[in-house]
């Protein structure tokens, strides 16, 4: 008999994927990480996938360090050297360092922690169907907004309409592609193009805390995608006061509200006041500074060896060697999938010779771009934009360097008197950028490729970001490899800058979506990676580690690999 | 006197004039980048479009620059793209930061000046000049960004006395203001210093100081009296000139230290593409630039008695 949308569910079960991954766990086919991951996407809770962990596994590191187990102390005023950018509207942000400031005062449906497991936050369960194509989110009941009003369906609805709304500009709308259908529509010039708009129905309110959205197609990491940044929930009036939750810090659920916001300056963030119930575990610090230092990157760790800051959004790569030495401070690094893709867009020549692209990747070396432009902190990649420190990563054959094999494939795509070609590059996230497009120069040079470097200044660099073909982009980490490929690399998706259009790699990134079972998901990850390799459309050497420094006397304190400002257990040991 | 100083202001007006010219045509006409600059990179075609036509980017060239030199006239300099708020909300306190910054730097750095150049032009190759010179050459030639680095790194990241930033977030604190303003003092005062020593010797050795000297007035009478005066026609163009500079030179210093002042907002709205800042922080450097040639000029006329008007 076939089984109904939420069977599991109306029966009071588990989803019917969880008792198999179970049984991996036990067996040992399916490592901690994974296991909670995989449940809690498919409804588990937390405290249920946890503690059936720590009943059958007694060798494994607790996750909670010495520094977060010690006595916590409540109170204290914590201050962090980060741009302080204008932050109106979250739903269209494009810097992490625009959450980071309001993610104090809005929250989110689900939070992903630095272990990349994704727990139920402002939702306190999900529910999936079993073909992956439905989604029931149950609100956690008595959230409250700063406004007094309480967190209901309403609010989620208009949420979700609002980011797949063309007009509101968010890049959510890459996220949630399958709620998205195509229709006709004119640009400016009145000729027919195809623009993507929600379905109807896809967001239904069930009840007053049960939220139900539908997809055209499973998706695995729905929940994790609510955790992405733009994805903030915010009061239902939000639009109709000025979208500005600047102005407006009481339209969220946060513990914080915004007491003092200067752009290019300052961030001072409270704890609410005003008989405001937080719904969840008080935080430990009172008041949350940003202290906006400028672009400079040698200010911010100045400020903090000054005392004047207690941590930094980032500690850049030159001053790692500065900061290591600092008595007092403490640099924290995580591996992530950030990294730094060289994308090609293959429409115009010499691009849309495949050989010409397959050449330039097998000149490129990308172990000594990883050692000589980021001093080999980090993973070397295999130029398919997936890392290995994410769960759904699969191991691909390695593809030696070959700058012989690379001089035939010019050869014969008719270069073999040299080629001539551009990568812009600019900086947007440090000199490491322009140093790996260096490397790549000399590599490249071996097989006959003269490659000039235009170093531009990161505000132009983002004006030509998708328009150039050859460019190197940073990306930053997202917990799973799908969910990079979906915003980047789907056909016809805002951030697809390589322009990349594959009808199979599209099907099989929809499949891998949708696939529970590792095994079965790796599989065709296999083949989801193996396209974007064989199309050659990037060189993406590796992913990278991000550091961070911090006082001693800030304790609690993580690396998310997005570097997410998640403070709600940090204090301040003064 | 008066033609002149009418002179003066229409040579300022007209430079203004053409200033604005090439700025608009510079910086203003590229409409495309602007919405998408204003609106965010995932804005639509269409609200792209609508709001080009809401700020008058369809209309004729003339038109758009007329409203746009009105506009400016006003005080309207349009809303920054990155702070999102009129851009003499921001540009006037950033202005009158870098004004602190200036103000101290000029109270300690002209007197200093002053007083070591025409010390080493009295005497000219005596020890003292020498210790003054070579002191003046070496701090000159070290270039700011090299001098902040240095000296964060005894001050801040050695002895740890002062503070690494000059943001205020805090509110103003005299600390903070000290190696922003040792900065641009070592690096500005030997080129004044040198100017006054080379202007001092030079009236020492005038016929009208050695009579007199041999006249038999006494020796600081002589200085007091009769050379300074003289002496000072050409550093005082040349501190009139130390305004120009001190509003491009302290966008090293700005940016280095996190203050929040003029040089660095020009620079960060450049690095962002904050267009009309860009615009509005140009015509004042331009302003400024001109204005105080303009007082240098009539200045310079007062001082020097070799030109009167009758």
């Amino acid at each position: 008999m076939a089984k109904t949308k939420m069977d599991h569910e109306k029966q009071g079960r588990d989803h019917p994927r969880i008792p198999d991954l179970k049984n991996k766990f036990l067996k040992g086919e399916l490592d901690r990480r994974e296991f909670l991951r995989t449940t809690t996407l498919l409804g588990l809770t937390a405290a249920a996938a946890y503690s059936f962990v720590d009943t059958f596994s007694t060798d494994l590191p607790d996750l909670i360090s010495s520094a977060e187990a010690a006595t916590p102390k409540k109170g204290g005023t914590i201050r962090a050297a980060m741009q302080v950018q204008d932050m109106s509207d979250p739903a269209t942000y494009d810097w992490v360092e625009k959450s980071n400031v309001s993610r104090q005062m809005v929250e989110y449906l689900t939070i992903t922690g630095a272990d990349n497991v994704t727990r139920p936050y402002l939702a306190e369960k999900w529910v999936p169907s079993d073909d992956l194509k439905t989604w029931t989110f149950h609100l956690r009941k008595g959230v409250m907004f700063g406004n007094g009003e309480e967190l209901t369906a309403d609010d989620v609805i208009f949420n979700i309409k609002r980011w797949l709304d063309p007009n509101t500009g968010s890049s959510m709308v890459g996220m949630l592609n399958t709620m998205l259908k195509a229709e006709d529509g004119k640009d400016k010039d009145g000729k027919p193009i195809k623009v993507k708009r929600m379905i109807e129905g896809s967001a239904e309110k069930v009840d007053k805390y049960t939220v139900r959205i539908r997809l055209s197609s499973p998706d695995l990491s729905i929940p994790e995608k609510m955790y992405h940044y733009p994805a903030a929930i915010v009061h239902r009036s939000f639009a109709e006061k000025g979208a500005n939750i600047a102005q407006n810090p009481d339209l969220g659920t946060g513990p914080y509200t915004l007491t003092e916001y200067k752009v290019g300056e300052k961030a001072v963030l409270k704890r609410r006041g005003g008989g405001f119930k937080y719904w969840g575990e008080d935080p430990l610090l009172d008041e949350i500074h940003y202290i906006d230092t400028g672009q400079d990157a040698a200010a911010s760790l100045a400020a903090l060896a000054s005392g004047q800051v207690d941590t930094i959004y980032t500690l850049d790569l030159t001053l790692l060697g500065a900061a290591q030495t600092m008595p007092g401070i403490k640099v924290h690094e995580v591996t992530t999938a950030q990294t730094g893709v060289m994308r090609i867009q293959s429409g115009k020549a010499p691009y849309n010779d495949i050989r010409v692209r397959q050449a330039m990747q097998l000149a490129a070396d990308n172990e000594q771009m990883l050692k000589t432009a980021h001093q080999g902190r980090g993973q070397v990649a295999e130029n398919h934009h997936v890392c290995a420190c994410q769960p759904d990563y699969a191991p691909l054959p390695k593809i030696k360097r070959n700058v012989g094999k690379a001089k035939q494939l010019l050869a014969d795509a008719g270069h073999g008197g040299g080629l001539n070609i551009t990568c812009n590059v600019g900086n947007t996230n440090g000199q490491w950028e322009t140093d790996q497009v260096v490397v790549l120069k000399q590599n490249l040079a071996e097989a006959g490729i003269n490659l000039n470097v235009n170093v531009m200044p990161a505000a132009q660099y983002w004006e030509v970001w998708d328009k150039a073909d050859f460019s190197l982009t940073v990306w930053t980490h997202r917990p799973l490899g799908t969910m990079l490929l979906g915003v980047a690399y789907r056909t016809g998706v805002p951030w697809n800058e390589a322009k990349y259009a594959s009808k199979e790699f599209d099907d099989l990134l929809t499949q891998a979506e949708s696939t529970v079972d590792m095994d079965e998901r790796h599989k065709v990850m296999a083949k989801v990676e193996k396209r974007i390799q064989d199309d050659a459309i990037m060189i993406q050497p590796y992913f990278r580690s991000v550091m961070t420094a911090a006082s001693d006397k800030v304790k609690g304190l993580g690396v998310h690999p997005t570097n997410y400002h998640q403070w709600n257990k940090v204090w301040i040991d003064s | 006197m008066m033609i002149l100083i009418s002179k003066r202001i229409g040579f300022l007006v007209l430079t203004m004039l053409v200033v604005s010219v090439l700025l608009f045509l510079l910086l203003e006409y590229s409409p495309g980048s602007v919405a998408t600059k204003v609106l965010g990179p995932y804005s639509s075609e269409e609200s792209r479009e609508l709001w080009l036509e809401r700020h008058g980017y369809f209309e004729p060239l003339w038109w758009r620059y007329g409203a746009w030199l009105g506009n400016f006239m006003s005080g309207e300099f349009g809303d920054s793209v990155r702070f999102k708020v009129p851009v003499s909300e921001i540009l006037w306190p950033r202005l009158w930061n870098t004004a602190i910054l200036g103000f101290w730097t000029f109270a300690i750095m002209i007197p200093l000046s002053l007083i070591l150049g025409v010390l080493a032009g009295m005497r000219e190759g005596s020890k003292l000049d020498r210790i003054i010179s070579v002191s003046s050459i070496i701090t000159t030639s070290i270039p700011e960004f090299a001098s902040t680095v240095l000296l964060s790194a005894i001050f801040v990241f050695g002895l740890k006395w002062l503070p690494g930033t000059s943001s205020m977030s805090s509110g103003f604190e005299v600390k903070q203001m000290i190696l922003p303003v040792m900065v641009l003092i070592i690096y500005d005062f030997g080129y004044v210093a040198r100017m006054t020593r080379a202007s001092m010797a030079e009236v020492m050795t005038s016929h009208y100081i050695r009579s007199a000297v041999l006249k038999g007035l006494p020796y600081r009478q002589v200085i007091l009296k009769h050379a300074l005066r003289n002496a000072l026609i050409a550093p005082f163009t040349v501190i009139m000139l130390q305004i120009n500079w001190l509003l491009s030179g302290v966008i090293v210093v700005e940016f280095f230290f996190a203050y929040k002042g003029f040089g660095a907002l020009l620079l960060e709205a450049s690095l962002n593409q904050d267009l009309y800042v860009i615009e509005a922080c140009a015509m004042v450097a331009v302003f400024v630039a001109v204005a105080s040639q303009t007082i240098a000029d009539i200045g310079y006329t007062y001082l020097n008695p070799r030109i009167r008007f009758s």
